[in-house]
């Protein structure tokens, strides 16, 4: 099981870098990637270990464990919805925390 | 009180935001006040519950089994949270009623749905809830802070949701971490792991470093002084008192319940809290305006809130805990007290405004007195939040001791030194008139212009609230003291959360 500990820290680095850059676009993207790792995580912590669908087997040890799933899809959610208020504070700011300044006379000390 | 209303808490200001989108404002701005109102008073009944009655009530919302449900859970420390954040809320929204902020559309659904986020993370007791929470009670936090403000509003808002949402994927991971060590997340259950286990640890203090962002700890501060200050004024003090105090409540809670106190990191907390009371304090000497100033204080405030913390003891607890409250209080009645010179005068910065001592005597003195409460001088709360401060750093050993003592005292000569600097640029110099107006001067303004009344009285009532503590600390210290005792010893709480 060394394959889900990899994307996660694929994911989380790929993200990283992206957080860093100067465009908000760019760092959207980069968000996505760390919240598709931190779900990773979650699902780490229940599922990967008990394989079996939760279907007719009463007391089996081997039906996955639900609640991380109900973590994943809250947190999915949740995620999705940021992100869609991020983009669109992408498209209305344009680039006025790099370059415009208002017409009202305000500057950056005010 | 019945278990079963404990809900009530999230779903009637989560009722009432929903309610805020189809009424006409003019009906909804009474409900805005009234609710956080509401919650408040149910605060209190709690209080009052808890101390008559069972220190501690929950339920699990829906009656589903504890483990899957989600747990509510009440007892002195989060009822007294309660209490203060949603007086403290009431009149901050109370504030922007006035001063026509509230006349914005949605804004009462988005400040009411922050109230239903704040009350939820208050009550919850499971890490993912809380989790939850702390989302609901930020994403109405984004757009208030994209539609009030100065220009820069956007660009600051873009910080704020950045370095919030990236805190929130801490915090989830750090969930995630703790669930697969310990197979729950429940902070009943919790509770009685062993707290020794290095893996447990690990990702318990992952958690704890999301909150650290979002309390503003230093090093972890950087954002706070940038992003507050550029909302409005009565915006920036319903998040001072309501956001990082939230982040804090759920650190004293965690470190208190699930790490035992975490003794082995007595050390690195201490480091931690006094780098920040330092920080905070002299941090604000580089700034030039009211509310930037202040947002430097309120690092400092979380430095001597987690002071309490880091001393660990009944006392410190406790103090650290009234510190908290003050605090709410205290800060709440300076950012409002900005907010209105900032829409009488149209600015907050010292070189456009000078002499409003004589101009604004009664504003003068509500703020001088909030000044002086926040550097911990009489007659207000601060005084004896500092008294409980020291007093529990007196009883701790060694060099220890000095350290904390020494470094409480430098502290405070820095918030004494920002508080100057603010009076010196605001209450002190030649009247308005006298100087030249433009680009580096005042504003124009009429010179029978002044703050109205009824945007003083807002300030006004927290100030009086911070002095009715300071006349009759006993009942709110014994608060406190109870609220240390739920969290020194968890066995009550831990029982009912995961009792069905």
């Amino acid at each position: 099981m060394t394959f889900l500990p990899i994307t996660v820290a694929v994911l989380v680095a790929g993200g990283v870098y992206l957080v860093c850059q100067a465009g908000l676009v760019r760092i959207i993207f980069g968000i996505t990637l760390l919240s598709h790792g931190a779900n990773l995580v979650l699902l780490a912590a229940g599922v990967s270990a008990w394989r079996t669908e939760p279907l007719n087997i009463p007391g089996s040890t081997d039906v996955a464990d639900p609640l991380p799933m109900a973590f994943v899809l809250t947190a999915i959610v949740i995620t999705l919805a940021v992100t869609l208020l991020m983009l669109a504070l992408a498209v209305i700011g344009g680039d006025d925390d790099t370059y415009r300044m208002p017409d009202t006379g305000e500057d950056h000390h005010a | 009180m019945n278990d079963a209303l404990l809900p009530l808490f999230v779903a009637l200001p989560l009722g009432m935001a929903a309610l805020g989108v189809v009424l006409p404002g003019r009906l909804m701005r009474p409900l805005l006040v009234l609710t956080p109102l509401l919650t408040a008073a149910g605060g209190v009944a709690l209080l009052v519950e808890h101390a008559t009655g069972r220190p501690v009530i929950a339920t699990q919302v829906g009656a589903f089994v504890p483990g899957i449900a989600i747990p509510l859970v009440s007892d002195t420390l989060a009822a007294l949270m309660l209490a203060v954040t949603g007086l403290t809320a009431a009149v901050c929204v109370g504030f922007a009623v006035l001063s026509g902020e509230a006349r914005l559309r949605f804004f009462p659904t988005l400040a009411l749905m922050l109230v239903a986020g704040v009350n939820g993370a208050l009550l919850t007791g499971d890490l993912f809830n809380l989790f939850v929470f702390i989302e609901v009670m930020l994403l109405p936090s984004y757009a208030l802070i994209a539609m009030t403000g100065t220009w820069r509003r956007l660009g600051i808002g873009r910080l704020f949701v950045v370095i919030n949402l990236l805190t929130s994927t801490i915090l989830l991971i750090g969930v995630g971490l703790v669930y697969g060590v310990a197979g729950s997340v429940n902070i009943g259950v919790l509770a009685d792991v062993d707290s020794d286990d290095p893996r447990f640890v690990l990702a318990v203090s992952v958690v704890l470093l999301a909150l650290c962002v979002k309390a503003g700890v230093v090093p972890l501060h950087g954002w706070l002084p940038r992003a507050y200050p550029a909302t409005s004024g009565s915006v920036m003090a319903l998040f001072s008192a309501l956001h990082t105090k939230v982040a804090i409540y759920a650190i004293f809670r965690i470190h208190q319940v699930v790490l035992d106190g975490a003794p082995q990191w007595t050390w690195l907390a201490f480091v931690l809290v006094l780098v920040t009371m330092v920080v905070g304090a002299y941090g604000s000497l580089g700034e030039r305006m009211i509310r930037r100033l202040l947002s430097w204080q309120m690092v400092a405030g979380v430095g001597y809130i987690l002071l309490g913390l880091a001393i660990g003891s009944r006392l410190g607890l406790a103090s650290g805990l009234f510190y908290m409250a003050h605090h709410i209080l205290v800060m709440g009645a300076l950012l409002l007290g900005s907010a209105a010179i900032e829409h009488t005068y149209r600015s907050h910065q010292f070189v456009r405004l000078s002499g409003l001592m004589r101009r604004e005597p009664l504003l003068a003195t509500i703020m001088a007195l909030a000044l002086l409460s926040l550097v911990g001088f009489p007659p207000s709360s601060g005084f004896f939040a500092k008294v409980g401060i020291v007093r529990a750093a007196a009883d701790l050993e060694g060099a220890e001791r000095v350290i904390v003592l020494a470094v409480v005292v430098v502290a405070s000569l820095g918030t004494l030194l920002a508080v100057l600097k603010l009076w010196r640029g605001v209450f002190w110099g030649p009247p308005l008139e006298d100087l030249p107006s433009g680009e580096r001067g005042p504003h124009l303004v009429a010179p029978e212009t002044r703050a109205p009344l009824r945007m003083v009285v807002p300030s006004g009532v927290l100030l009086g609230a911070s002095l009715l503590v300071f006349l009759v600390p006993g009942p709110v210290w014994d608060l406190t003291v109870r609220a240390a005792d739920g969290l020194l010893d968890s066995s009550a709480y831990a029982a009912e959360v995961t009792s069905p």
